[in-house]
Parts: C-alpha cells; sequence; structure tokens
C-alpha cells in the first residue's frame, strides 16, 4: 500500500515537472537511460557469471591487496560497484571467500567508483558521447538477437555503454539548457549547513536512484553547466559515496550471517570515509588544488577536480581502513551476530514427562500432533488457501477455482522454523526415553510416532518441490494446466480437511480404517490424473516440458497425501489392544486398496510403482 | 500389509489363550458392527446427495467399508473354524480315553 503511494506520489511529481519545464524532461530521461544503461552492463556481466568471473573472485582474494585491486579492477570494468558488492557478499554467504578479502574487495569497489567520475568529467562532457552511443547501441541490438549466451552477454554490454553514453548526452543537454531558464545555484548553501545540507542531498538521491554513479553523473553535469557550486558538488559526492552504502545494506539484509557481517563493514567504512571527508574538508580541497598543480588540471577544471577529490577521499578512507582489516573482521565476527527468528518450541516436551513410558509416550504424541498441524497450516498456505477456508465447510473447489495468484511462501523459512525445530525436540525427546530401560510396547509405540513425524517432514517436503512449480503454472492462462493445477491443490486440501475431522473424533478402529478411503481416493485421482496427463500429450494440448512437470508434480501430490496419511494413521491409532488387533485385521492393504482403485481383480502397479 | 505379514499375525492370534481369543473376537465383531452402522450411513448419505462429485466420494468410502467388513466377517469366520479344528481333535481324544 505504502509503496503504491509513493510510487503515485513520483509519478504525479515528475508529470507535473515535466509539464512545467521541459529541461527537467530532458534530464530525468538522461538519468533513465544512464540507469537502463547500467542494468544493460548488469544483465551482460551476469551473463559471463556462472564461470570466469567466480573463478577470478575466488583467485584473486587471498591477499589483501588482491581483494582491494580486484575491487577496483572488476568495479571500474563494469561501472557498477553496487554489482560488485551483491556479487561479493554472495560469495562471503556462501563461505566461499573470507570476511577480510570480502572488505578488501568493498573497498577496491568503492574506490573503482571513481573511475566513473573520471570517465564522466573528463571525456563524457568534453565529446559528444552521442555519437558513439549510437552504433553500440545498434551492435548491441543486433547481438542480442544471437541465441548464444555470450554473445547476448556482449549484446547487452554494448547496449549497456551505450545508454550510458546516451544517458550522459542527455543529462549534459538538459542542464545547458536549463541554464538558459533558471540558476539553480543561486539556493547554494556555503559552509558547514551547506557541506552536510548537500551530502544528506547526494545520499537521498543515491537512495532514490540506487546508483552512485548517476548521482556523480547528475552533480558533474549539474557543476560542468554551473547549477552548483564547486563547495556543494564536493559535498554531493561526499553524501552519493554514503548512499551507495544504503544499497548494499540492502542487498545484505536478505543473505545469511557472513553477507549481514560484509554489509556492516560497507556501512561503516563509508561512513567513516564520509567523516574524514567532512573533517577534513579543507584540507582535502587544498590537497586537491595542489595535486591539479601539479598533474596539470587547470585551476577552473572543475569538473576534473571533483573526480580527483572523488578520488582522493576514497583513498583516503581505504589507507585509513587497510591497517585495519583484521581487526574490523574480528570485531565484526565478535559483535554482529545472527538473530534467528524465534523457532516454534515444544508444548509437551518436558523432563517430567519422562518418568514413566506412559507419560513420555503421551507428551510424544501430543507433540507430533502439534507438529501435525503446523504442517497443516504450511501445506494450507502451500496451496495457496487459507487454513479457515480448509477448516471450513466451504467448497475448496470453488476456493481453489477464484484463486488469482499463488500465495509467496518462503516454504524453507517456515520450515525450519516452525517444522525442524519441532522435528529435532521429538527425535531428542525419544532418544531420552530410549535411554532408559522401557517396555517393548512403549519401544514400539515411541518408533511409530518417530516415524509419523518423518512422514510430517517428508509431506512438508514434498509440498515445498509442489510449491515451486504451483508458482510458476498454479494459475496458468493455459486451460488444461490450470485445470490439472486446480484439481492437484482441491485433493490435497479435501485430504487436509478430512484428517482435520478424523482428528476430532475419538481414536479407535473406525476412525484409522476410515484412513482407508483416503488411500483409495489418493490412488484413484493418482490414476485418473497421470491418464489425463498422457491424454493432453497425445493430443498435443500441452507440451512435454510443462507435461513432465505436471508429472513430476504429481508425484509430488502423491507423496504428500501418502505420508500425511501415515503420519494421521499413528495419531488417530488406539491405544486399546482390542481395538489394535480388530484395525490390523480389518485394514486394506496396499494391493487390496489398488484392486480397489483399478476395479480389476488382476494385481497390477500401483500409482506409486507406476512412478 | 502384505499378506505373509496378515497370516503371521493371524497365526500369532491363533495361537493364543482361548479366552484372549475370545475378547479379541469380540473386539473384531464390535468393530464390525460399528462398521456396519457406518455403512448404513453413508448409503443414506448417498441417496439424499444429488452432488455429481460428493456421490463419487461416498461411493468410494462405501466401498472401502464394505471391503472391510467383508475382510472382517472373513476373519470370524476363519477363527471359528480354526477354533473348532483345535476342539475337533481334542474331543477325539477324549473319547479314545473314555474307551480305554
Amino acid at each position: 500500500m505504502q509503496r503504491s503511494l509513493l510510487l503515485t506520489a513520483v509519478f504525479l511529481v515528475l508529470g507535473y515537472g515535466f509539464w512545467v519545464s521541459p529541461d527537467l524532461k530532458e534530464i530525468a530521461a538522461g538519468i533513465a537511460l544512464f540507469l537502463f544503461g547500467m542494468m544493460s552492463l548488469e544483465s551482460g556481466f551476469k551473463a559471463f557469471t556462472g564461470g570466469a568471473l567466480e573463478i577470478v573472485l575466488r583467485r584473486s582474494t587471498d591477499r589483501l591487496w588482491k581483494s582491494v585491486a580486484f575491487g577496483l579492477g572488476s568495479t571500474t570494468l563494469m561501472q557498477s560497484s553496487t554489482l560488485v558488492s551483491l556479487i561479493t557478499i554472495s560469495f562471503v554467504s556462501a563461505e566461499m571467500i573470507s570476511l577480510a578479502a570480502g572488505i578488501g574487495i568493498i573497498m577496491g569497489a568503492n574506490l573503482g567508483t571513481t573511475t566513473g567520475a573520471w570517465l564522466i568529467a573528463g571525456l563524457g562532457l568534453r565529446v559528444d558521447i552521442a555519437a558513439y552511443a549510437m552504433p553500440m547501441l545498434v551492435f548491441g541490438v543486433i547481438l542480442l538477437l544471437n541465441r548464444s549466451r555470450e554473445l547476448k552477454g556482449v549484446g547487452y554490454l554494448l547496449l549497456g555503454i551505450g545508454f550510458l553514453f546516451l544517458g550522459i548526452a542527455y543529462m549534459k543537454e538538459g542542464f545547458d539548457a536549463l541554464q538558459e531558464g533558471f540558476d539553480l545555484s543561486a539556493y547554494a548553501v556555503p559552509g558547514l549547513a551547506g557541506l552536510l545540507l548537500f551530502t544528506a542531498i547526494g545520499m537521498a538521491v543515491t537512495v532514490i536512484m540506487q546508483s552512485s554513479h548517476a548521482t556523480l553523473l547528475v552533480i558533474i553535469a549539474a557543476l560542468a553547466a554551473g547549477q552548483v557550486t564547486y563547495d556543494n558538488a564536493l559535498a554531493l559526492a561526499i553524501g552519493a559515496n554514503l548512499g551507495s552504502a544504503f544499497t548494499t545494506a540492502l542487498g545484505g539484509l536478505t543473505a545469511n550471517l557472513g553477507g549481514k557481517r560484509l554489509a556492516v563493514a560497507h556501512v561503516l567504512f563509508n561512513v567513516m570515509t564520509a567523516a574524514v571527508a567532512i573533517a577534513l574538508i579543507d584540507q582535502m580541497v587544498w590537497a586537491v588544488d595542489w595535486i591539479s598543480d601539479l598533474i596539470g588540471i587547470a585551476e577552473d577544471d572543475f569538473l576534473l577536480k571533483l573526480a580527483l577529490f572523488h578520488t582522493l577521499f576514497n583513498l583516503l578512507g581505504v589507507m585509513l581502513l587497510v591497517p585495519f582489516v583484521k581487526q574490523l573482521e574480528r570485531a565484526l565476527i565478535r559483535y554482529v551476530h545472527f538473530v534467528p527468528p524465534p523457532a516454534e518450541q515444544p508444548r509437551f516436551l518436558f523432563p517430567e514427562a519422562l518418568k514413566t513410558p506412559a507419560t513420555a509416550v503421551a507428551a510424544v504424541r501430543n507433540e507430533v500432533a502439534h507438529l501435525y498441524d503446523n504442517a497443516h497450516v504450511l501445506i494450507s498456505h502451500g496451496l495457496s488457501l487459507r487454513r479457515r477456508v480448509i477448516d471450513s465447510d466451504a467448497s475448496l473447489s470453488d476456493a481453489v477455482r477464484s484463486t488469482r495468484r499463488i500465495m509467496p511462501l518462503d516454504v524453507d523459512d517456515v520450515y525450519e522454523k516452525k517444522i525442524k525445530s519441532l522435528y529435532n525436540a521429538i527425535v531428542d525427546f525419544i532418544g531420552n526415553v530410549q535411554d532408559r530401560e522401557i517396555p517393548q510396547q512403549w519401544t514400539d509405540r515411541l518408533y511409530s510416532l518417530q516415524q509419523a513425524s518423518r512422514d510430517i517432514v517428508e509431506a512438508v517436503k514434498a509440498m515445498k518441490h509442489l510449491h515451486k512449480n504451483l508458482s510458476r503454472f498454479g494459475v496458468s492462462p493455459n486451460p488444461p494446466v490450470r485445470e490439472h493445477y486446480d484439481a492437484l491443490r482441491v485433493q490435497i486440501a479435501k485430504l487436509l480437511r478430512e484428517i482435520r475431522e478424523l482428528r476430532t473424533e475419538e481414536p479407535g478402529a473406525i476412525t484409522s480404517l476410515s484412513l482407508d478411503s483416503l488411500k483409495l481416493s489418493l490412488e484413484k485421482t493418482s490414476r485418473e490424473r497421470l491418464d489425463s496427463i498422457n491424454r493432453m500429450v497425445r493430443e498435443r494440448r500441452i507440451p512435454p516440458h510443462i507435461a513432465t512437470s505436471l508429472m513430476n508434480d504429481e508425484a509430488y501430490a502423491y507423496r504428500l497425501g501418502e505420508k500425511l496419511v501415515g503420519a494421521a494413521h499413528v495419531l488417530l491409532f488406539s491405544d486399546e489392544p482390542a481395538d489394535r488387533i480388530a484395525e490390523e485385521l480389518l485394514a486394506l492393504d496396499d494391493r487390496e486398496i489398488e484392486r480397489m482403485a483399478t476395479g480389476s481383480e488382476q494385481s497390477g502397479k500401483t500409482a506409486r510403482e507406476a512412478r | 500389509m502384505k499378506t505373509k505379514k496378515l497370516l503371521a499375525k493371524l497365526a500369532n492370534f491363533m495361537d493364543k489363550d482361548r479366552n484372549v481369543q475370545s475378547d479379541e473376537l469380540a473386539a473384531i465383531r464390535e468393530v464390525l458392527k460399528k462398521l456396519k452402522t457406518k455403512e448404513r450411513k453413508l448409503r443414506e448419505k448417498l441417496e439424499d446427495n444429488p452432488d455429481e462429485e460428493q456421490r463419487k466420494e461416498l461411493q468410494g468410502k462405501l466401498e472401502v467399508v464394505h471391503a472391510q467388513r467383508i475382510k472382517g466377517l472373513d476373519r470370524v469366520m476363519e477363527i471359528r473354524e480354526s477354533r473348532k479344528e483345535k476342539s475337533a481333535p481334542a474331543a477325539a481324544t477324549d473319547e479314545k480315553i473314555t474307551e480305554e
């Protein structure tokens, strides 16, 4: 809701701006093209990842200087510190490189971004860069039409550079035209207040555009057109650096502990660099003037001076931090901890329950029921159905048919929090019980309860696989595919509902025997759906790659049902010996179920065996 | 359950003490009685339900309950037969002893 309001507000403000000022339109188009260019560059480099980039990364990070050099080189090449930082986070997360090596790369990447400032200030605004963009765009598109992944990658790279150049040209023209209308530099704020204000503006602009490169382009173009003063441009550049850490921090949020630590290191590094630059701004300006004089940059060439300032303060940050990388790594490991989301705690497994075999078995049984309840909710959500729909008398077919989108669900996360933690506790508790000498009948009960827990876990895992394809094809516009997935969802939902109803009844032979009808239904519907898939393939109503997905999901659904029925069987099993004997003698075995499913006395393969 | 396993369980069951057997036979009869009631209710539901899909489901449940009842009745018969067979040789031995 907040996101859509923000988007609407951005559209309205930009729309009004474009209506009022055609120059703003040109500047905004320049930024948009520049950002699109960066995205194309990223896509281009991604085409080469999964091979060369990873190998180079691994080999070039065994020493700190190598890591810094790698960060510098790769960012200079890719012109995107964001991409380098995010890849580094993923490598640190996967523990393929150390945290210290990651910090080295981040420092190098910060230095690498300064090459962008040099390119824009030294080349971009001095030559007709748009003229170079055109052939790149043409060649890029031609290469993009190729089938080869590598050629496509090169196409994206050319398109990326082309759009970057075109964006720079548009920005330059926009600011030049704006200069004739009114003077933004009239709003310049001198002194420390101006320094802090423009640092904040630079940071905000970078956070919005998610690219310090684009911000630098805006700063340099505005400076070239005289729309900002040199002093304020320096502050904006400091802010751009701070803002880029924000993008990495966002990437780090979704990473694991290593990635989070690296993101913290990036923020610390950039904040420290910015603080030093602000504190020593006068000395930095003096150093820029002195070096400019030394290397022959004209006194009034503020564009190159800005690029030099950008390089100097990043270099200063690197020099200050390099001696303390190991200490920083140690501090991060010591102080940055991953606070795991609260995992579900067992409700019934307490040491007191260990006193007698009967209480222990009762506790385990209740905990397995708790585990089943959690799985029930997870599977309901995995089917994109609310629990209250499953638990009501509402038509499941209608609920499934009316699904417009598959509910996003991180099955792994829920599994860890709600299933695995309880399963661990159950296995541990059973181990404790078995350490004490208990009669065989109780050991058998515990074994079957442990088996039931395992069945529940297996059912959840089947749901995990199923959910992947449900997300892709569950609301497919292709009617036969949609119908198949709808039928599959209805079947599992019905199973959940029926088991839930049986669990509200008294445990006993009759309740337990009712599960046979669920087994029969599972076998029959599975066979029918497999026949239906084969028919659809024969009639060319679905392509083979979708047919195989359907078949795989059919197998997952069958497995899920089978495991749930298995677990329910243990939970519904009566402790009364007579009930147990009666149930064992009267329950239908797999062959009997299968014979009923085929409607024939001839024994063929069961649906499970057919898979 | 595999047939062999079932037969093994049945064999174990047959070897048990006669009184225990009687109790267990009573348990099977009890379950059969409940199954019969369940079958009757399912039939009633089936007659009253016009929904094709639900009828299909009820039909499946009915088939299963019926199959379980048949299986149960068969077992009761087997147990009875077995008990008769066990008691017949015993009776023959008794007769021999009386003759002597």
